[in-house]
């Protein structure tokens, strides 16, 4: 009797929820239709125009709104990110890996790996900016210090990733392969590795979203040359246009892209595995 | 036997090694960092320099300063209420996503839908609430037709109650998923139970649902307390540089080059997190439960 009307009001409140996550979302893709280059970042909308993706792409004459100074931070967040990602996967197969096994100490190693996550970035990178510039002397950059900091954040969550991964594996299929005389390196590679690629898969997928889009680590930490959140940031200051927020929707876009891949690369995979196991079903 | 022991020193010998690269990462890069904030709080702050002779010159000045004390009360104040608010939002949400929904295609569509807001970049998100709550911003034209005001509501935007409104919704979503997966860790048959002995539902949320949630819950405040006690950017542009958190005061510290003051607020700012962290930990057993 209560959930037939608990569960109507709870549905009718996901619905205001998914209203509220998505409005802010709605406003700024209706705003990046405005008029330009005189239409400013609100309402209403003088006339319906696509002048401000245009401008993204240069594609209008000069005008007294300068176009986003994104080019070149976009390429330097991109490679950052791969980078990022390389690195935090590695990282994070490598000592998730060791998991597997109990060892002393595995407590402390556990929490010092998550702690990444836990501390705020604007510590970090406060900490990070402290010690290149008063201790070390050395000059910052995003590809290094920058660089430090994104993988000290993403690498826990590539290792929660695997972790959880790894500890549903089945290692007899590494004991099988020992017995036969692999040597355990081969046996990471042919065997280990194509079983946990999906998960691999996810870590990446973390490791180069957390970092595409890292803001407070990159700060302090990444010196002159600015990452694209930090070039938003600098456009924060000075007068908003819409151009802002067409940026923002071809990004969304961009993101959508880029899952769409993992999701077929996943599927893929996933389809391999079952061909295989196939394969063997009939041998 | 020896062939075993010398097999079991390899496999700890590739564990060592496996295991050296991460923690080598984050001690140089996670540790060090935190360790030189508390160090460099203690250094001597001239105009454009500064210099390593220890003094407590910054510390004074931090709790002798209305501005500094206030942005730590400020930022206390801001995340309590967010905290709340991101609860309030996220907790019948979860409960209908992780508990009502029966189908399973159904729920995981509804957890995509919370978690595609993250493909846009955070910072146009914050951004995104300038038109939303502005004085002639898409609520107050909504409500204005709607004929529910007459007048637009200014308080709206550039105050302490923007910040709050676009941090919850910003971190809300962080609230959902852990709720909703410990929801959906329940067994049925234990609220079938409880329903065929006649309790309402009223009851059975209270003494089994609830409890049973409450390591989601804790989960959810740590994320979204470790979020917005760093935080400086939702601040900085939906406040109208109204609303100083402590990350607010890092950022112009720094800005200034003010590494001591910095690193003092820094050092305040891992204390209150520390704190946090060990009390909501305190509440709930994390290792047992997960």
């Amino acid at each position: 009797m209560e959930s037939r009307i608990i569960k109507p009001a709870l549905g009718v409140y996901v619905a205001l929820f998914v209203l509220f996550l998505y409005g802010p979302f709605v406003v700024l893709t209706i705003i990046s239709f405005q008029q330009g280059p005189d239409g400013g970042p609100q309402f209403p909308i003088i006339e319906w125009s696509t002048y401000w993706y245009r401008q993204i792409f240069g594609l209008t004459p000069p005008s007294r709104v300068a176009p986003l100074p994104f080019g070149e931070a976009l390429i330097r967040s991109l490679v950052l990110a791969l980078m990022t990602m390389v690195v935090s996967t590695v990282l994070g197969v490598m000592s998730a890996q060791a998991f597997r096994r109990n060892f002393k100490g595995s407590a402390v190693v556990f929490y010092l790996i998550v702690l990444g996550m836990m501390v705020p970035g604007v510590l970090t990178g406060l900490g990070t900016s402290l010690l290149a510039n008063n201790i070390i002397g050395i000059e910052r950059h995003w590809y290094t210090t920058a660089f430090a900091t994104h993988v000290a954040y993403t690498f826990p969550f590539a290792f929660l990733v695997m972790l959880a991964i790894l500890n549903r594996f089945d290692s007899s299929v590494e004991e099988a392969a020992w017995s036969l005389g692999v040597d355990p390196w081969t046996t990471f590679r042919k065997v280990t590795f194509p079983l946990i690629f999906p998960g691999v898969l996810s870590a990446m997928l973390f490791a180069f979203t957390l970092s595409l889009d890292e803001f407070p680590r990159t700060l302090f930490a990444s010196g002159r040359d600015q990452t694209l959140p930090l070039a938003i940031y600098g456009t924060f200051s000075v007068e908003i246009h819409p151009n802002i927020f067409a940026f923002g929707v071809l990004t969304t876009l961009f993101s959508f892209a880029l899952l769409s891949v993992y999701g077929i690369l996943m599927a893929m995979s996933v389809r391999r595995a079952k061909k295989m196991a196939m394969q063997e079903d009939i041998a | 036997m020896t062939s075993t022991v010398t097999i079991q020193d390899r496999q700890s010998k590739v564990t060592r090694w496996l295991l050296i690269p991460g923690i080598v990462w984050m001690s140089l890069f996670l540790v060090v960092p935190i360790a030189m904030i508390v160090y460099v709080s203690f250094w001597t702050q001239t105009t454009f320099n500064i210099s390593s002779d220890p003094t407590l010159a910054s510390w004074k000045q931090f709790f002798t300063s209305d501005t500094y004390t206030g942005s730590l009360w400020t930022t206390i104040r801001i995340w309590l209420i967010v905290l709340a608010t991101t609860f309030i939002v996220g907790y019948p949400t979860a409960l209908f996503v992780g508990l009502f929904v029966k189908s399973k295609t159904l729920s995981t569509v509804l957890l995509v839908i919370c978690v595609i807001p993250f493909w846009t970049s955070f910072l146009i998100r914050v951004l995104a609430w300038r038109p939303m709550l502005g004085k002639e911003g898409a609520i107050n034209i909504v409500l204005m037709k709607l004929g529910i005001i007459q007048q637009p509501i200014e308080v709206l935007l550039f105050t302490e109650l923007s910040v709050i409104i676009g941090m919850t919704q910003i971190y809300c979503v962080f609230m959902v998923g852990p709720i909703a997966f410990m929801l959906s860790r329940i067994d049925r048959n234990i609220i079938e139970a409880a329903r065929d002995l006649g309790a309402g539902f009223g009851r059975i949320f209270w003494k089994i649902i609830f409890p049973l949630s409450l390591p989601g819950v804790v989960v959810g405040a740590i994320f979204v307390s470790v979020m917005v006690l760093g935080e400086f950017a939702t601040s900085g542009a939906l406040s109208g540089r109204k609303v100083n958190l402590l990350g607010n005061i890092i950022v112009t510290q720094v800005g200034s080059l003010k590494w001591a003051m910095a690193s003092v607020v820094g050092v305040v700012l891992t204390v209150v997190m520390g704190i946090v962290i060990a009390g909501f930990l305190r509440i709930v057993d994390l290792k047992r439960e997960l």
